[in-house]
């Protein structure tokens, strides 16, 4: 049978970054660098931080879990090496600033890298209650990789108020330059089918649709074939940022759009990243809680550019000497894509669990009338709305922030907005729209605290 | 860490696209309109967008210098503006005159409220306006194209001639409604003229087929939407359906109000300018609406055979309205409904 590669559902909006994944696409995933050192963070997921479990100077195994919180909106560490724990101290973190993290020294001779999980033929889902995949997805710590960290525990457990029917899969993977999913897709394929059926058990949805971006073909028939006689469906979408919202998906797969400030169980969808999904099966089957994951380290200033597997706490620094370094060039290191992606200023800044890329751009690729934060007035061009996915209206926010109008930008639904980047994407006249909203956000959260 | 390493908020690239850009793409827009005013009004054309362009460019800086602010020429605002205004004037208006209305409208029009984009009224528009109010003669006398007439004469409205040489198409119509003849004076060889411009009027709106070519290649470039033009036209061909079907013998046939005076200018180039429009989609429907429709009612009704300087100046006015009146709905609906 012949799949369908091209795809036609979309949603209104968004806008067609230059992709710039032939940098990595065609690279393997390979294991990362032997670390000496890792830290990981207590706080790396939505919800509440880790109490650490472990003191200064104690031993740690690879798996053991060295941080975990009572609440319900919560998901534990684990270590992800042999070691000791050399201390719990500040470390950068990419959203929350100086945060603690438990400070990891490597033994000497054990070895640090983990190999690839391998799925067994023997599979088979109904070998597991729903209870025991929940548990154990809570156990292992495993929170939504694309890049939010929701605890997936607390997204796939059935909940009697939002019953959930419909789960989508979300290889989209929009972000120009990042391939680590597409990697995954291609190289882990049944892992993923396996996750997949694991995640639909537990949280008992009946549909499930996996929608990946027509620039991968090879990742749509590659799932396209691994699905095939199973009720899930491989939906090829247009390829537009930012396909890989997830309200975006579901309104280009479902029709449907999530209530503005709902979450996607109030229509009763619920949206997993591939990887997430494969760490479901590493972790139900393997027993293996998420202390690695694949990351792209990319863009025009690293030197040899690929996909790895690395421990969870590795430092930007060393991940980057590992692919032979920062070229001469790079001017920007980011955690992420460049369309959503943090810059970082600390490259000891270590890795977490929603960590999917390093970018480093070089002048040439960020332009250099942005590059020097030239802008010029407002043209109200009407650029932004148009490509707004949310449908709203960037620029009149953006001023009203920058006017120190809070009820305005409140009034125009600044909270609706999810910081895709487009405005400021497109705008002629260079105005960090975006930037703008995300204050304005941080300024309304201090009001009302 | 390395020195050269930066920071600064998501996104971290940009589409190379620029103001400046946007900008070029409207001068090129309206290149066939100024090849048009050139072919038929020869010398005129050439000193009128010439003097216009460099007294516009001289007063933004000159304001920019006084006011100590950073120069802003790199935008090229200021040399639409300056084409537009000559584009709107008529072809035999001295120079003098051209220099001040240039001035009126970079000075008054533009940068008296902040320079580019805080500008409420369209800056081209404004100083058109001046010049009407203060030497309303000159800005009502035309010049026969150069095609018809190689010695170029020009007609003032007391000394109108016949048929072919008569002012303009819309001061045709004028009298038209008067002596209740507009169906005889418009036939197929008059709309002819109005389509490749060789008939009275400004510099630039007499040829609707440049225009057309221009204003397409604006759609094209995704520099303007098509809401805007659409609702204009719309607008007044409706309007003007509804007059002729009311009484043939004294109203042009609608597609006459399209093609003639300055209603395709308008509604490429003056309406859509962004900064003086609505932002949202059904902002830009009303106010294109707004513009064909006031345009038609002083050009039937009203006691000035052109009205479109009036309506766009009047739908700049209610623009903040509009943009108030038409808030966008996010796309998951209001939040809490």
């Amino acid at each position: 049978m012949k799949i369908e590669t091209k795809g036609r559902l979309s949603f209104r909006g968004g806008s067609h970054p230059a992709e710039n994944k032939n940098l990595t696409e065609d690279s393997k995933i390979y294991p990362g660098p032997t670390v000496k050192e890792v830290a990981v963070m207590l706080s790396q997921h939505i919800g509440a931080a880790c109490q650490p479990l472990v003191r200064k100077g104690n031993m740690v195994q690879a798996g053991q879990k060295i941080g975990d919180s009572d609440a319900f909106v919560s998901a534990p560490v684990h270590s992800p090496i042999n070691g000791k724990v050399k201390e719990i101290a500040l470390r950068s973190h990419a959203v929350l600033g100086r945060s603690e993290a438990i400070v990891i020294e490597a033994y000497q001779y054990t070895p640090t890298r983990r190999s690839y999980f391998k799925l067994r033929d023997d599979f088979d889902e109904n070998n597991y209650s729903a209870e025991e995949i929940c548990d154990a997805v809570r156990q292992a710590g495993i929170v939504g990789m694309g890049g939010a960290g929701f605890p997936t525990r607390v997204k796939i457990e059935p909940n009697p108020r939002l019953p959930k029917e419909t789960l989508i899969i979300n290889g989209c993977e929009c972000e120009p330059y990042i391939t680590c999913d597409y990697r995954i897709m291609v190289e882990w394929t049944s892992q993923i089918i396996a996750g997949i059926k694991l995640a639909r058990k537990a949280s008992g949805c009946s549909r499930v649709f996996i929608g990946i971006e027509d620039n991968k073909p090879r990742a749509i028939e590659a799932m396209g074939a691994a699905v095939s006689g199973d009720d899930i469906k491989v939906v090829p979408v247009k390829t537009k940022y930012p396909q890989g919202g997830e309200r975006q998906l579901i309104n280009a797969i479902l029709k449907r759009h999530v209530p503005t400030g709902g979450i996607p169980p109030m229509i009763g969808v619920v949206v997993l990243n591939i990887a997430t999904a494969a760490a479901i099966a590493e972790t139900v089957v393997g027993d293996l809680p998420l202390t690695h994951r694949v990351v792209t380290v990319t863009g025009e200033g690293v030197r040899n550019p690929g996909n790895f597997y690395v421990p969870i706490g590795t430092s930007v620094a060393e991940l980057i000497e590992f692919c032979g370094g920062l070229r001469n060039e790079a001017v920007r290191v980011i955690l992420g894509g460049p369309m959503m992606g943090t810059a970082i200023a600390d490259l000891t800044t270590p890795i977490t669990k929603t960590t999917g890329a390093i970018t480093v751009l070089t002048e040439k690729q960020i332009g250099k009338a942005k590059f020097a934060g030239r802008q010029t007035a407002c043209l109200r061009c009407g650029r932004c709305l148009e490509v707004c996915p949310e449908n709203l209206n960037p620029t009149k926010i953006a001023h009203a922030v920058k006017n120190n109008l809070l009820d305005v930008a409140e009034s125009y639904y600044i909270s609706a907005c999810m910081e895709c980047g487009c405005c400021s994407y497109v705008c002629p006249a260079n105005i960090e729209v975006t930037g703008y909203i995300k204050t304005g956000k941080t300024l309304l959260a201090q009001l009302k605290a | 860490m390395p020195d050269n390493i930066t920071v600064s908020p998501a996104p971290h690239i940009s589409e190379p696209v620029w103001t400046h850009r946007v900008m070029i793409d409207v001068l090129i827009g309206l290149v066939p309109a100024m090849a048009a005013a050139g072919y038929y009004f020869r010398l005129y054309a050439l000193i009128l967008i010439c003097t216009c362009v460099i007294s516009s460019v001289v007063t933004e800086w000159l304001c920019n210098l006084i006011c100590k602010k950073p120069n802003s020429l790199g935008d090229f605002s200021a040399v639409v503006t300056g084409v537009i205004l000559a584009l709107s004037l008529p072809p035999g208006l001295p120079i003098w005159a051209a220099v001040i209305g240039s001035v009126f409208s970079i000075a008054i029009g533009k940068m008296v409220f902040g320079g580019l984009g805080s500008n409420i009224f369209n800056p081209a528009m404004v100083g058109r306006a001046f010049l009407t109010a203060s030497f309303g003669m000159m800005m009502t006398t035309w010049t026969v194209p150069a095609t018809i007439d190689s010695t170029m004469p020009r007609i003032a409205p007391e000394n109108m001639l016949h048929a072919r040489t008569q002012a303009t198409p819309l001061g045709w119509s004028k009298i038209a409604i008067k002596d209740r003849n507009g169906a005889k004076i418009f036939n197929d060889e008059q709309f002819e003229a109005t389509l490749i411009g060789e008939v009275g009027g400004c510099l630039g709106e007499t040829s609707a087929i440049a225009l057309l070519i221009g204003g397409l290649y604006l759609l094209i470039r995704r520099t303007i939407n098509f809401h805007i033009p659409l609702a204009v036209l719309l607008s007044a061909f409706v309007f003007g359906s509804i007059a002729y079907l009311i009484d043939p013998d004294a109203y042009m046939q609608p597609v006459f109000h399209l093609t003639s005076g300055g209603m395709l200018l308008c509604a490429f180039f003056i309406a859509t300018d962004p900064v003086t429009a609505p932002l949202t989609r059904r902002g830009m429907w009303i106010f294109g609406a707004g513009v064909g429709t006031i345009t038609m009612l002083i050009r039937i009704v009203g006691a000035y055979p052109e009205g479109v300087m009036f309506s766009v100046l009047l739908m700049n006015a209610v623009t903040p309205l509009i943009d108030r009146l038409c808030k966008r709905v996010p796309a998951g609906g209001k939040p809490g409904v």
